[in-house]
């Protein structure tokens, strides 16, 4: 193929590599092309032709520009925020609130937070999601960069009476430990609240904590639990507790978190643990009675936690 | 995950078609919406596409009518090929049945291709899914450009690529003229329902 041909079918190649919207790949070639234009010293027109290569090179450059600088989720119209929320909300939950913050967090997750924020705010009023909903109404404002408007959220709800104090205090240690992994340490205000500490003995209002009677022990809403060890060597992590039988707490542990599955072994000691109830957030230890997985239903392939909370 | 409602005897299946951006995995939806009329269950709906770069995601109900006694209806999915859209793609992904792989048949989208597919595989991974016991079915697209010149991949080479280990099902394709969109689709429908009978055990 002498010279002229190849540079026809090089051309030929860049504009078919333009219309299948290969931006790279395109502009390669008309790098290329210029290169054999330049090369070839008796080329008739050889000043319209690098002209005409230079402008596609240059309207690839602004179209390339346009992708890369693009919104990565811009906001969609509701028709196709309700036909997200219709298409990805999983709730296998009748329940109807848990099925509303499905949904609510089905948008977040595709980036539509505005709305998001807006279907979570309302649901703050529903007692047994409110706290999830605090949270992802936070996680909504950090995925937006906007850490600040999630401190200052949190400050206000401080001040005001939505939240029982246990709750405001897994809103907080949430908020802290997110902070925390994008780089920003805060001290931020604790819900007044009892605490007490199990392992003392004590319990609020003077009750005696005594693992030998069931009756005495607190009904336990969530537990954080501070590593001692491994990759997540001092820090909290977050469980809600899914049955309490006495002193003895289940928590769901989901297949996907492997790492949490792997570092809590059967006999493993928890020194460190936070106890959230409606009444009090105390402080505790506790041993890891059992780990199962579970073989059938919806929950298949998660993982059973029975903590036995310990106490002196 | 499919849905099988044993007092309506329906299931309900979702498909992902899973590829590099540009690779026509929209165009496969596309024809498939314009020429199986009598299967489809409904409008295409593609959310939110700068130009014709999918940024979300390309739906398309059908139906495929009664199969041994259930009614089948399958949910066609694209997800965004883009690398940046990576969590679009994992949310897309979630729950599906069965995939087809677009792999762009373009000399120039070798490496594209592979880090696409190993893309499916850390996102299925993700997902406690094994990519090889997923019913998934491979498309090489774009085979009409050889007639334009433009130099494409071997199969033989896309095969030692992409489905060296794999070892599924693939279909060289034209998703522009049609050209292997249905064989692709009816594969992978017919390696998915396999599966789903397997686990739901609905034709006994």
């Amino acid at each position: 193929m002498d010279i002229k041909q190849r540079l026809k079918s090089l051309l030929q190649e860049a504009e078919i590599y333009r219309s299948q919207g290969l931006i790279s790949e395109a502009y390669g070639k008309y790098q290329d092309a210029e290169k054999m234009v330049h090369s070839i010293g008796n080329l008739k027109n050889k000043a319209s032709l690098l002209n005409a290569i230079a402008e596609k090179i240059s309207a690839l450059n602004f179209t390339k520009e346009k992708v890369e600088k693009g919104p990565t989720s811009p906001e969609l119209s509701k028709k196709a925020q309700d036909l997200i929320k219709n298409l990805f909300a999983f709730s296998e939950n009748k329940d109807e609130d848990a099925a509303a913050l499905d949904g609510a967090v089905v948008l977040a997750k595709f980036g539509q937070f505005d709305r998001a924020i807006e279907e979570l705010n309302a649901l703050l009023s529903r007692e047994s999601i409110k706290v999830e909903a605090a949270k992802n109404i936070l996680r909504c404002h950090m995925a937006t960069e906007a850490n600040q408007e999630a401190v200052n959220l949190y400050r206000q709800w401080h001040t005001e009476d939505i939240f029982q104090p246990n709750q405001l205090e897994q809103v907080r240690v949430y908020l802290v430990d997110a902070l925390s992994k994008r780089g920003v340490e805060l001290d931020l205000p604790s819900p007044v609240a009892t605490i007490v500490d199990v392992a003392a003995g004590q319990m609020p209002d003077g009750q005696v904590a005594d693992d030998s009677n069931d009756e005495e022990f607190l009904d336990i809403t969530s537990i954080g639990i501070t590593f001692e060890s491994g990759p997540r060597k001092g820090k909290m992590v977050e469980f809600d507790v899914n049955f309490q039988s006495g002193n003895m707490l289940s928590l769901i542990i989901s297949k996907q978190d492997q790492g949490l599955i792997e570092d809590l072994k059967a006999g493993m000691e928890l020194r460190e643990i936070q106890f959230y109830s409606p009444i009090a957030i105390f402080n505790g230890s506790g041993v890891v009675s059992s780990k199962t997985q579970i073989k059938s239903g919806p929950k298949q392939g998660d993982y059973c936690l029975d903590i036995r909370i310990k106490s002196n | 995950m499919a849905i099988f409602n044993l007092k309506k005897r329906l299931i309900e299946c979702k498909i992902v078609y899973y590829g590099p951006g540009r690779c026509g995995k929209t165009t496969n939806l596309e024809y498939i919406f314009a020429q199986f009329k009598k299967q489809v269950k409904g409008e295409m709906v593609s959310i939110n596409t700068e130009g014709d770069r999918t940024l979300f995601f390309d739906f398309l109900p059908i139906g495929l009518g009664q199969i041994r006694g259930c009614d089948v209806r399958v949910q066609l999915y694209t997800v965004p090929g883009q690398v940046k859209y990576s969590s679009t793609r994992k949310l897309v992904l979630r729950g599906v049945d069965g995939i087809v792989f677009v792999a762009d048949s373009l000399e120039v989208r070798r490496e594209k291709n592979m880090g696409s597919l190993k893309d499916l595989q850390a996102n299925m991974k993700e997902y406690g899914k094994n990519i090889f016991k997923v019913p998934l079915v491979l498309q090489y697209n774009k085979r009409d450009l050889a007639a334009q010149g433009i130099p494409l991949m071997p199969i033989e080479l896309m095969e030692r690529d992409l489905n060296r280990q794999l070892k599924v099902p693939s279909f060289e394709a034209s998703a522009v003229t049609g050209v292997g969109v249905g064989v692709t689709l009816k594969e992978c429908l017919k390696e998915t329902l396999k599966a789903l009978q397997k686990e739901f055990k609905w034709a006994q």
